[in-house]
């Protein structure tokens, strides 16, 4: 695939002897939206987490096969650099409680401990709660406490946190599915238009979430990629039978 | 209502009533109880709180007046030291615990917590005699604190590993996939998540061993005079509580009285700061 | 919804141009034969392949948002009912084609008198009127000026059934004119269907926009 940032090699992920990620070869496009999609159980978290290597938290959790990003082998790398360049956003909104708005979009700074000029912080934290659409909103409490944001507030807050490390790939967990339908509804919104400028990669259950936002989706099913195509495709004529029975519903 | 809603209603709700009394009887006691003595305690000994109950040393015996400086000193140098052993070592402890969980050692680790937390004080007490004491010929303030401080260990350790467990793990993946290390995400996320917690535990672990005389017996002994030096012996409070209240001497009586004041305020006092900062430095997931 | 939005108003562009273009072509038709203008006949030949690709580009386009936004209310009425029209409007397209290769089919061109007396510029005219303002009524959502469109097809149907009795008589006086009388009258049966076409938009018109379904139920609502 032209454009190609991230591609995986016979990727496999088990925990103890569960061999859950049974070998996956995929590319993933350049400042695309690709989406996850699959029953639960089949995988798409694993891959996910593996590629800015937080399965590394679970003891149990092994990765044989190659993921790389651009060309560079992502399991050789530092793990910390890995996830400077890859940025997560979890599905459960969790900015750190115990820091202001400002300080927690500047967090991947601190955290790292990047020294920065005051009115670089200002500028970074500015630029990227306007890329979330949230600089109106919150501009005049910028040090009020992050759980003092609505549940959609703060995953935006999460979002422009991500988005504030300029990272050349962006994971999103079902970055929605805590929130109600009209905080998902801004948030796809968002997503659409960082979509020029990041590489995303979305895990979701709601397909719906998948067929308005992505351009490429993969459908995933007990640890093996059954489909992956141009999302317009795979909505309106999936190649895989099991595909379509998923997303018409008529799975199991 | 159908017959199997009255069958028997009358007798359940006399059940209830009764149930409910005796909860109501059960925590009146108790509670009367411990105003009761705190009544007490105050009343016997608020005649003895002057100033020279705070700025005078004990006078020889037979000689009246003299006050407890060279205790309250004594008390504060080695709590604070024994604190300032304790805090460290049992939140390093507290947050393996937290972040090893399942492990082998972790289990090992919090039954040894277990039992040290059911030692008796003064067995704690003859140890360090026979670790320190003994060794270096001295009684002192030091090993004292040496003493109180494994005793704070448990609670200390308690506390800050059950803080941090119910710290939702997102928070801890949220600082990691930022590209942040182990240790800076410890320190500046999960532990000032957790710092209500902690803060509490400290607390505890002091209110503890503040008003122990068991483990000090042996260590910090005990000393009439005025002392700054942590390698010299020191009194503390409740040790010359001890003291005074099994002499006969009706002045002693009455400074073991101003001292059981000094010592209970301080224990609420403890408690109160506990109630507020956990309200206060309470952090929402 | 911004994505869909943007679906949405790509959709609305592409069929007020299959409107034009359709619009332009009975517009054509009409040209051939009652100014008997052979030269447009070839222009609308090529444009109908526009126009069949445009129903194409339309239908794929419905296609795509309904897989991909599962669209309701409103957003899904005009769906169903933007489908409808493109069909609609092809029929039309096609139906252009078909009176200007009947024209052209027709030489040496037809009698001016017959075609005056089936009042066959009456009918092309009302069935032009109604279709402009049949746009008008789908840009601007007027569905007082839809229900006006559906009260003037039966203006049409009465022109275009009195046009068979009067042809009938014609060539009763003329046999000669027989040749031209079945084709002008097979012109004036398409006109008629234009018309049709026209009745059929202006429902769907109807039901997106107020829920109403007009379909085979008596003009008056």
């Amino acid at each position: 695939m032209e454009g190609t940032i991230l591609r995986t090699e016979n990727l496999r992920v088990s925990f103890g002897d569960n061999l859950v990620v049974k070998g996956i070869n995929m590319e993933i496009g350049e400042k695309k939206v690709t989406a996850f999609m699959g029953p639960s159980g089949c995988g798409k978290t694993t891959i996910l987490r593996a590629i800015n290597r937080l399965h590394e938290l679970t003891p149990e959790a092994k990765v044989e096969g190659k993921i790389f990003l651009h060309t560079e082998n992502i399991n050789e790398m530092e793990a910390m650099t890995v996830r400077r360049r890859v940025g997560m956003v979890f599905q459960r909104p969790n900015p750190f409680p115990t820091m202001s708005i400002f300080e927690n979009v500047i967090s991947g700074f601190t955290l790292n401990g990047i020294k920065l000029k005051s009115d670089e912080k200002n500028h970074i934290v500015e630029d990227a709660l306007k890329k979330v659409a949230l600089w109106e909103e919150v501009k005049d409490h910028l040090k009020k406490r992050a759980t003092s944001l609505s549940g959609g507030q703060q995953q935006r807050l999460c979002l422009a946190r991500a988005v504030a490390m300029k990272p050349e790939v962006i994971l999103l967990d079902e970055p929605t599915s805590a929130l109600d339908p009209l905080s998902t509804a801004k948030i796809e919104d968002l997503l659409y238009e960082l979509k020029g400028n990041y590489t995303l990669i979305i895990v979701t259950h709601n397909m719906q979430q998948a067929a308005r936002i992505s351009d490429m989706t993969a459908f995933f099913y007990l640890g093996e990629l059954l489909e992956y195509d141009d999302t317009k495709k795979v909505f309106t004529n999936p190649k895989n039978e099991k595909t379509q029975n998923y997303i018409t519903g008529r799975f199991g | 209502m159908t017959p199997y809603d009255i069958q028997g209603l009358k007798g359940r709700r006399i059940k209830d009533k009764i149930f409910t009394s005796m909860v109501w009887l059960l925590t009146f006691s108790c509670l009367a109880v411990v105003f009761i003595i705190l009544f007490y305690i105050f009343e016997k000994g608020i005649g003895s709180l002057n100033w020279a109950l705070f700025s005078q040393n004990p006078k020889p015996v037979g000689e009246t007046g003299g006050g407890l400086l060279n205790a309250i000193v004594g008390s504060l140098m080695v709590v604070t030291i024994g604190a300032i052993i304790a805090i460290p070592v049992g939140v390093s402890v507290g947050i393996y615990l937290a972040e090893n969980r399942g492990r082998k050692l972790s289990d090992r680790i919090a039954l040894a917590v277990d039992v040290l937390q059911g030692i008796p004080s003064i067995v704690i007490g003859i140890v360090i005699y026979v670790w320190i004491v003994k060794p270096t010929g001295k009684f002192s303030s030091y090993s004292g604190s040496i003493a109180l401080a494994i005793m704070m260990l448990p609670p200390i350790i308690k506390n800050t590993e059950e803080t941090l467990i119910l710290i939702p793990t997102t928070l801890k993946e949220a600082s990691l996939a930022l590209g942040a290390s182990y240790f800076r995400t410890t320190m500046k996320v999960m532990l000032p998540a957790g710092i209500g917690g902690i803060f509490s535990g400290c607390i505890i672990g002091i209110a503890r061993i503040a008003g122990e005389v068991a483990p000090l017996l042996f260590t910090a002994f005990g000393n009439p005079a005025l002392n700054f030096n942590i390698l010299k012996p020191v009194d503390t409070i409740p040790k010359v509580i001890f003291t005074y209240a099994s002499s006969p001497y009706d002045d002693w009586h009455r400074i073991a009285w101003g001292g059981s004041v000094i010592l209970v305020s301080f224990i609420i006092l403890l408690n109160t700061i506990i109630k507020i900062f956990e309200s206060r430095w309470k952090v929402q997931f | 919804m911004e994505h869909l939005q943007a679906e949405m108003d790509a959709l609305r562009n592409e069929l007020l141009e299959m409107y034009k273009l359709v619009l332009s072509q009975v517009e054509r038709a009409q040209t051939a034969l009652i100014d008997n203008n052979l030269s447009v006949v070839k222009e609308i030949a090529s444009n109908e392949k526009l126009v069949n690709a445009k129903e194409l580009q339309i239908d794929s386009r419905c296609e795509t948002i309904l897989a991909l936004f599962t669209p309701v209310a409103v957003d899904l009425r005009f769906i169903l009912s933007a489908l409808k029209i493109n069909i609609n409007l092809e029929r039309i397209g096609d139906i252009a084609d078909n009176i200007a290769r009947m024209v052209s089919h027709t030489k040496p061109g037809f009698d001016r008198t017959l075609l005056e007396k089936i009042n066959a510029k009456e009918a092309f005219a009302v069935s032009l009127d109604m279709y402009k303002n049949l746009l008008q009524a789908f840009e601007k959502e007027d569905t007082l000026l839809a229900r006006d469109i559906l009260i003037k097809d039966e203006y049409i149907d009465n022109i275009t059934d009195e046009s068979v009795l009067i042809a009938e008589e014609y060539t009763k006086g003329n046999p000669d004119s027989i040749t031209q009388a079945i084709p002008a009258i097979s012109i004036m049966k398409m006109v008629e269907r234009i018309g049709d076409h026209l009745k059929n938009i202006a429902e769907e018109i109807i039901f997106y926009a107020e829920a109403r379904v007009l379909k085979h139920s008596s003009p008056k609502p």
